[in-house]
C-alpha cells in the first residue's frame, strides 16, 4: 500500500525519539526538556505548597494529572505507535486502583477493628477479625463475608504486585486471544470497549465482591501514615507519580528508540509487510499491549490514593476513549505529545467544570461552561482530527525541521492518513 | 336542663313519624332481635332470609354490620349506617345513604357481630356479589374468592354458575369451583375429578390450587401409622447437616449446639483475675485456646457441655426427617402431584414460549439500532460512534412532535418520517463534514465521531435537560397480547418486530432490486473498480449514510416509546449495535439479522439463567462475543471484498 522505507520511517516517527540510539538517551534533546520541565514542575510545587501559596488538594490535582499522564503515555506507546487502537486501557489503570484500594481499605479497616476488639475482655482470635472486617467493609452491600478476591488484601507487596499483575495478565489472555485471530482495526477497538464495557458492569454488581457501585473509599488515608497530614502526603504522592512518569518516559523512550520500536512503527504502518518480512508481528503486539496495560495499572495505584475513591463508573467505556482523545490531542506517535494532551485537556476540564472559566454572556444566553465544556471538547477534538492530525505536538515541529519532511508515508496509525493522493 | 329533657323527648316521640320505613328496613326490623344480638347458631336462618329479599341495597347493609358500621336507635329499634363523631353518631338511612340526622352516643347501640358472625356474612355478601348484575362486581368477587377461597364459599359459588350469563365470567366461575373443589371438595371422588381437570390447565392458580393440596410438615421422629408421608429426607442430599440439627435441637431432640457467641460469654463470665480455667487470658486469642477453655470450664460444672461431635448421626438413626403432607388422603396427594407435573410441564414449555417473544422483540430492537451502522460500516468502511445519537435525534424529535400534534396516533405517524429526515439530514451533515475528510482513516473516523456524540449529548442535554422526557405511545398501543398466564407480549414490541421486518423487507428490497442498491454493493465489494464503472462512490456513501442513520432515527421513536427518552439513551445501544454488526458480519443485512437474533436470544437466556442480575447477564454476554469472534473474527456471514483480507 504505502512505500515507507526506513528512513522515512524514521524521519515521522516523532520527535527527537526516533531512530536507532545514538548517544546516551538521557541526553537526547526531547528526554532532557522532558525531564527537566518535570523536575522544575515537581520541585516548584513543593516549594509553593510548603510556602502555603497552593492548595492540598491543587497539588493532589498534580499529582493525578501525572499519573494520568503515564496512562497517555502508555496509550501513546500502544496506539501512537503500534496503531492498535485500544479502547480498553483505562480499565486496567482501573484495575490497579482497585489492587491497592483493597489494600488500602482492609489495613485501615483492620486497625480500626483491632482497636475495637481490643478493648474486650479477651484477645481477639483471626477469625473475629476477619469476621469483623467482613462487616465493616461489605456491609454497604448486605454481605459481612469476605469474598475469595480479598484473600491477600491484607499484604501490601502482593496487592501491589496485584496492580501490575492482574492488568498484565487480563491484557495478555485478552491479546493473545484477539492478535492470534487476527482481530485488527476497528474490530479490535470494539472489542476492547466491549470488554471494558463487560468489566464494569460486572463491577457494577452488589455481588462481584468488590462493593458494586459504592466502590473502594476512604483511600486518601493511609494506614500507618495517619499522624502524616494530608497536605504532606500529597506531596509524597506528587513526587511518587513524577518519578513512576519519569521512569515510564525513559523506559518508552528505550523501547520506541531501538529495533524494537521501529518493528512497532512498522506494524502501525504496513502490518502486513512486517509479518512478510518475517517478523512475529502477533508477538510484539501482545508484548506491547502487555506492557501498556501493566503501565496503566501502576498508574492507577498512585492515582486511587490521591484521588481517594474508586468506583465502576471510572472504568466505563467513556473513560478509555477519553484516555484515547488525549493523546489524539496531545499528537499521537510521539511521547511527549501524550504527555502533554493529558495534561492540557485534563487540566483545562477541572478548570471548565469546576466553575473556574468565566461563564460567556451572548445577550440573549449565557454560556456556562459546566454545561458547555463538553460541546467545546467533542467539537475542538474534532477539529484537532479533521485539521491537526499532529495535535498539540505538532507545534514542536514548527521550531524544528520535523515538518520540512516530504512525506510519502503515511502519517497516523491508519493506513492512508494525511496524504494527499490516495495510491489504494 | 328541663327544657333540654323536654325537648329531646319531644324529639323522640318525633322520630318514628319522620322516618320512612323502606323495604331493607321492613326485612330487618322481621329479626330486630337476631340482628342486634346475633349469635353465630342463630343468624344462618336470618342471613339466608335476607339474601331470599334480593333487595339492591342489602349488600351495602351486609358489608357495614359485618364492619360494625351499623347502629341501632334505641328509641325505636331502627337501624342506621351509624358513624361515631364524639359524643354522637351520625346517622344515614339504611335504604339510600341519605342523611338521617344524629343521635346521642348512648341512645343507640353499635352492632358488634362477633368474627364467627362476620364470617357467615361475609358468605352471605358473596352469595349477593356472585348474582350483582354488574359483571364487574361479579369480576371483583371472584378475584377476593381467588386470593382466600373458603370452604363455605363453594356452595353459593356453585349456586351462581347456573344463572351466569357472561360467558367469561362463567368460565372463571366454574374454574374457580373446581379449584375450591381440590382443596375442600365434599368427597374424593368430585376432588380427583377437579384434580384431572387442573392438569389440563398453565394457568398460575392451577399451580396454587395443587401446591395447596401438597403443602408438608417435616417431622421428627416415628411417623404416626395413618400419616400420608410425602418422604423421608436424608441428610447430605436433601437437607444440610446444619438444618437436621437445627430441627433436633427444635424438637429438643438434640441439646442445643453452644454458639461461639455462648462460648465467649461463658468465659468473660469465668475470668477470675488474669485467668480463665486456668488458662491465662492473654493466651485466648485463637479459636482452638477458646474452645479447650470452656471444654475445661464445661468439665468443672460451669458451663453447658457441647453436644458430641457424633451425636448427630445417632439421634437421626433414632429419629428419622419425614415430610407428611396436611392432606390425609393418599390417593388425592398421588393425583395432585402428578397433575402438578404436567402442569409444570406445560408451564416450563409456556415460559420458554414467552422467553422466544421476548427474545424475539430484543432482537427487533437491536436489529433497528443496528442495521443503519451495518450498512455504512459496509460501504463506507467507517465506524459511526456517533449513531447512538441519532437514535437519540430520532426519539426527541418524536418528544417535540408531541408537543405540537397532542393526538399520539397522529403524532406517531407524523413523528416516524419526520424522525427518519432529521436523523438522516444528521448524518448527511456528519458524512459532508467530517467523514468525507477523513476517508480511509478508520480508526481516526471512529475517534473524530466520538467527539461528534460528545458533542451532541451535552448539546441535547442543555436544551432538553438532564430529565427523561416522556414519549408516549397511542391508546392502541398501551396493551398487551397475552396468550395465557405465562405468555404475553405488549403491542407496542409487537408495533416493534412489524417495524422490523418492514425495514428488512425494505432493505432486502433497495439492495437487491434498486438501481442505488447495485451501486451499494459494487462500492461495498469494490469500490475501486466500481468508481471505474462510472458509480460515485461519494455519493453512494451519501446515500447510504442518510439511510442507515434515518433508519437509526426511526429506531428511536420506536425505543423511545417504551424505554425512556433521555440525552443518554444512544450511548446505552450503541455497544450492543456494535456486538450485533460485529457478529452479524459487517455490511450484511442477513448478517445483522442473524446477530440481532444470537445476541437478542442470548441475552434473553442468560437472563432467563439468572434472572436476578441482569448486569451479569450482560457481563456473559461480552465475553461469549469475545470469544464467538475467535471463531468467526468476520461474523456470522462474512463479506468478501474490501474488508476480507
Amino acid at each position: 500500500m504505502s512505500d515507507a522505507s526506513p528512513s522515512l520511517v524514521r524521519k515521522y516517527s516523532g520527535g527527537a525519539g526516533a531512530g536507532p540510539r545514538s548517544g546516551p538517551l538521557i541526553l537526547r534533546p526531547d528526554v532532557l526538556i522532558f525531564l527537566i520541565t518535570l523536575a522544575a514542575l515537581t520541585i516548584g510545587a513543593t516549594f509553593l505548597a510548603e510556602a502555603g501559596l497552593i492548595s492540598t488538594a491543587f497539588v493532589k490535582t498534580l499529582g493525578k494529572t501525572l499519573c494520568l499522564c503515564l496512562a497517555a503515555l502508555a496509550m501513546d506507546l500502544v496506539w501512537g505507535y503500534t496503531g492498535i487502537l485500544s479502547l480498553g486501557h483505562f480499565a486496567f489503570f482501573g484495575i490497579g486502583g482497585y489492587a491497592i484500594g483493597m489494600w488500602l481499605m482492609w489495613d485501615r479497616t483492620e486497625g480500626i477493628v483491632l482497636d475495637t476488639l481490643s478493648r474486650g475482655p479477651l484477645p481477639p482470635t483471626a477469625l473475629e477479625i476477619e469476621e469483623q472486617i467482613g462487616t465493616q467493609i461489605f456491609g454497604v452491600v448486605g454481605s459481612s463475608e469476605v469474598p475469595w478476591l480479598w484473600a491477600f488484601a491484607g499484604s501490601l507487596p502482593i496487592q501491589l504486585a496485584f496492580a501490575v499483575l492482574v492488568p498484565g495478565l487480563i491484557a495478555l489472555i485478552f491479546g493473545w486471544l484477539a492478535f492470534r485471530s487476527r482481530v485488527a482495526g476497528v474490530y479490535l477497538s470494539i472489542l476492547t470497549q466491549a470488554g471494558t464495557l463487560a468489566l464494569s458492569l460486572w463491577l457494577f454488581q452488589n455481588d462481584s465482591g468488590l462493593r458494586g457501585n459504592n466502590g473502594l473509599s476512604g483511600l486518601q488515608n493511609i494506614p500507618g501514615l495517619t499522624d502524616v497530614p494530608q497536605s504532606t502526603l500529597s506531596l509524597w504522592f506528587l513526587w511518587a507519580s513524577a518519578a513512576a512518569l519519569a521512569l515510564a518516559y525513559l523506559a518508552a523512550a528505550w523501547m520506541v528508540s531501538g529495533r524494537f520500536g521501529s518493528v512497532l512503527r512498522g506494524i502501525r504502518d504496513d502490518e502486513a509487510r512486517v509479518r512478510f518480512l518475517g517478523y512475529e508481528v502477533e508477538h510484539y503486539k501482545l508484548a506491547i499491549f502487555t506492557v501498556t496495560a501493566m503501565a496503566c495499572g501502576i498508574a492507577g495505584a498512585l492515582y486511587y490514593p490521591q484521588a481517594g475513591i474508586v468506583n465502576p463508573a471510572e472504568i466505563a467505556p467513556i473513560a478509555s476513549i477519553y484516555l484515547a482523545v488525549w493523546v489524539a490531542i496531545g499528537g499521537r506517535g510521539r511521547l511527549y505529545g501524550a504527555v502533554i494532551g493529558a495534561a492540557v485537556v485534563s487540566l483545562a476540564s477541572s478548570w471548565f467544570t469546576g466553575g473556574g472559566a468565566p461563564d460567556i454572556e451572548l445577550g440573549f444566553y449565557t454560556i456556562q461552561w459546566t454545561d458547555w465544556w463538553l460541546v467545546l471538547l467533542g467539537l475542538s477534538f474534532v477539529l484537532v482530527t479533521l485539521f491537526a492530525p499532529k495535535g498539540l505536538g505538532g507545534l514542536v515541529d514548527l521550531y524544528t525541521d520535523r515538518r520540512a519532511a516530504k512525506r510519502n508515508a503515511d502519517l497516523g496509525p491508519d493506513a492512508g492518513a494525511l496524504r494527499k493522493e490516495e495510491d489504494a | 336542663m328541663t327544657l333540654i329533657r323536654l325537648i329531646a323527648a319531644l324529639c323522640l316521640l318525633a322520630l318514628p313519624v319522620t322516618a320512612q320505613e323502606g323495604a331493607v328496613q321492613t326485612v330487618l326490623q322481621t329479626h330486630a332481635a337476631d340482628i342486634a344480638e346475633p349469635s353465630r347458631r342463630t343468624i344462618q336462618p336470618v342471613l339466608d332470609d335476607l339474601a331470599a329479599s334480593g333487595l339492591p341495597a342489602m349488600p351495602a347493609f351486609l358489608e357495614a354490620w359485618a364492619d360494625r358500621g351499623v347502629v341501632q336507635r334505641d328509641a325505636d329499634g331502627l337501624f342506621f349506617f351509624g358513624e361515631r363523631d364524639g359524643d354522637v353518631y351520625i346517622l344515614r338511612s339504611i335504604e339510600d345513604g341519605s342523611d338521617a340526622g344524629t343521635v346521642g352516643r348512648r341512645d343507640a347501640d353499635q352492632l358488634r357481630p362477633n368474627a364467627g358472625v362476620r364470617r357467615l356474612i361475609a358468605t352471605a355478601l358473596v352469595q349477593f356479589q356472585l348474582n350483582d348484575p354488574d359483571p364487574d362486581r361479579r369480576r371483583a368477587a371472584l378475584d377476593a374468592l381467588t386470593r382466600n377461597p373458603t370452604p363455605d364459599l363453594l356452595a353459593p359459588l356453585r349456586a351462581s354458575i347456573e344463572g351466569e350469563e357472561d360467558r367469561a365470567i362463567r368460565q372463571r366461575k366454574e374454574a374457580l369451583d373446581r379449584l375450591i373443589t381440590i382443596r375442600f371438595g365434599e368427597d374424593r371422588t368430585t376432588r380427583l375429578a377437579a384434580i384431572f381437570w387442573m392438569a389440563d390447565q398453565v394457568s398460575l392458580e392451577a399451580r396454587a390450587a395443587l401446591n395447596a393440596v401438597l403443602t408438608t410438615d417435616t417431622f421428627v421422629g416415628q411417623p404416626p401409622e395413618d400419616a400420608n408421608v410425602a418422604r423421608s429426607l436424608q441428610v447430605g442430599t436433601d437437607i444440610t447437616p446444619d438444618q437436621a440439627l437445627a430441627l433436633l435441637a427444635a424438637e429438643g431432640i438434640l441439646p442445643e449446639d453452644v454458639t461461639r457467641a455462648d462460648r465467649d460469654a461463658a468465659l468473660v463470665a469465668a475470668i477470675d483475675g488474669d485467668s480463665v480455667a486456668g488458662v491465662p487470658v492473654s493466651s485466648l486469642n485463637t479459636e482452638d485456646a477458646r474452645w479447650a477453655a470452656y471444654a475445661t470450664l464445661a468439665e468443672n460444672g460451669a458451663a453447658r457441655p457441647r453436644p458430641p461431635v457424633n451425636a448427630v448421626e445417632i439421634l437421626l438413626a433414632a429419629n428419622p426427617i419425614v415430610e407428611i403432607y396436611d392432606e390425609p388422603d393418599a390417593a388425592i396427594t398421588a393425583a395432585a402431584a402428578e397433575a402438578l407435573t404436567q402442569v409444570e410441564a406445560r408451564v416450563a414449555r409456556a415460559q420458554a414460549a414467552d422467553l422466544g417473544l421476548d427474545a424475539l422483540s430484543l432482537a427487533s430492537i437491536y436489529f433497528l439500532a443496528a442495521i443503519g451502522l451495518a450498512i455504512t460500516f459496509g460501504v463506507m468502511g467507517v465506524i459511526n460512534m456517533a449513531h447512538g445519537e441519532f437514535i437519540m435525534i430520532g426519539a426527541y424529535t418524536g418528544y417535540v412532535v408531541q408537543l405540537f400534534v397532542p393526538d399520539y396516533t397522529l403524532s406517531l405517524i407524523i413523528a416516524l418520517p419526520l424522525a427518519f429526515c432529521t436523523a438522516a439530514a444528521a448524518g448527511v451533515a456528519l458524512e459532508r463534514l467530517v467523514i468525507r475528510h477523513l476517508a480511509h482513516r478508520p480508526l481516526e473516523t471512529l475517534l473524530a465521531t466520538f467527539g461528534i456524540s460528545v458533542a451532541l449529548q451535552q448539546i441535547f442535554k442543555n436544551i432538553f435537560g438532564t430529565q427523561a422526557v416522556p414519549l408516549t405511545s397511542p391508546d392502541w398501543l398501551a396493551g398487551a397480547w397475552t396468550l395465557n398466564d405465562v405468555v404475553g407480549i405488549s403491542y407496542i414490541r409487537i408495533a416493534i418486530f412489524i417495524l422490523a421486518l418492514l425495514f428488512l423487507a425494505l432493505l432486502v428490497y433497495i439492495l437487491r432490486r434498486t438501481r442505488l442498491g447495485l451501486e451499494v454493493r459494487a462500492v461495498t465489494q469494490n469500490p475501486g473498480m466500481a468508481a471505474s464503472l462510472g458509480i460515485d462512490p461519494d455519493r453512494v456513501g451519501m446515500a447510504t449514510f442518510a439511510l442507515g442513520s434515518g433508519i437509526a432515527g426511526v429506531a428511536g421513536v420506536a425505543i423511545g416509546l417504551f424505554a425512556q427518552v433521555t440525552s443518554e439513551m444512544g450511548a446505552s445501544y450503541i455497544v450492543q449495535s456494535f456486538m450485533t454488526v460485529v457478529v452479524g458480519g459487517v455490511g450484511s443485512v442477513f448478517g445483522t439479522l442473524a446477530g440481532a437474533g444470537l445476541i437478542g436470544g442470548l441475552q434473553k437466556g442468560i437472563e432467563w439463567l439468572n434472572p436476578s442480575n441482569t448486569l451479569a447477564a450482560q457481563t456473559y454476554m461480552i465475553l461469549f462475543i469475545i470469544l464467538f469472534i475467535q471463531f468467526r473474527p468476520r461474523g456470522i456471514v462474512a463479506q468478501k471484498g474490501r474488508f476480507a483480507q
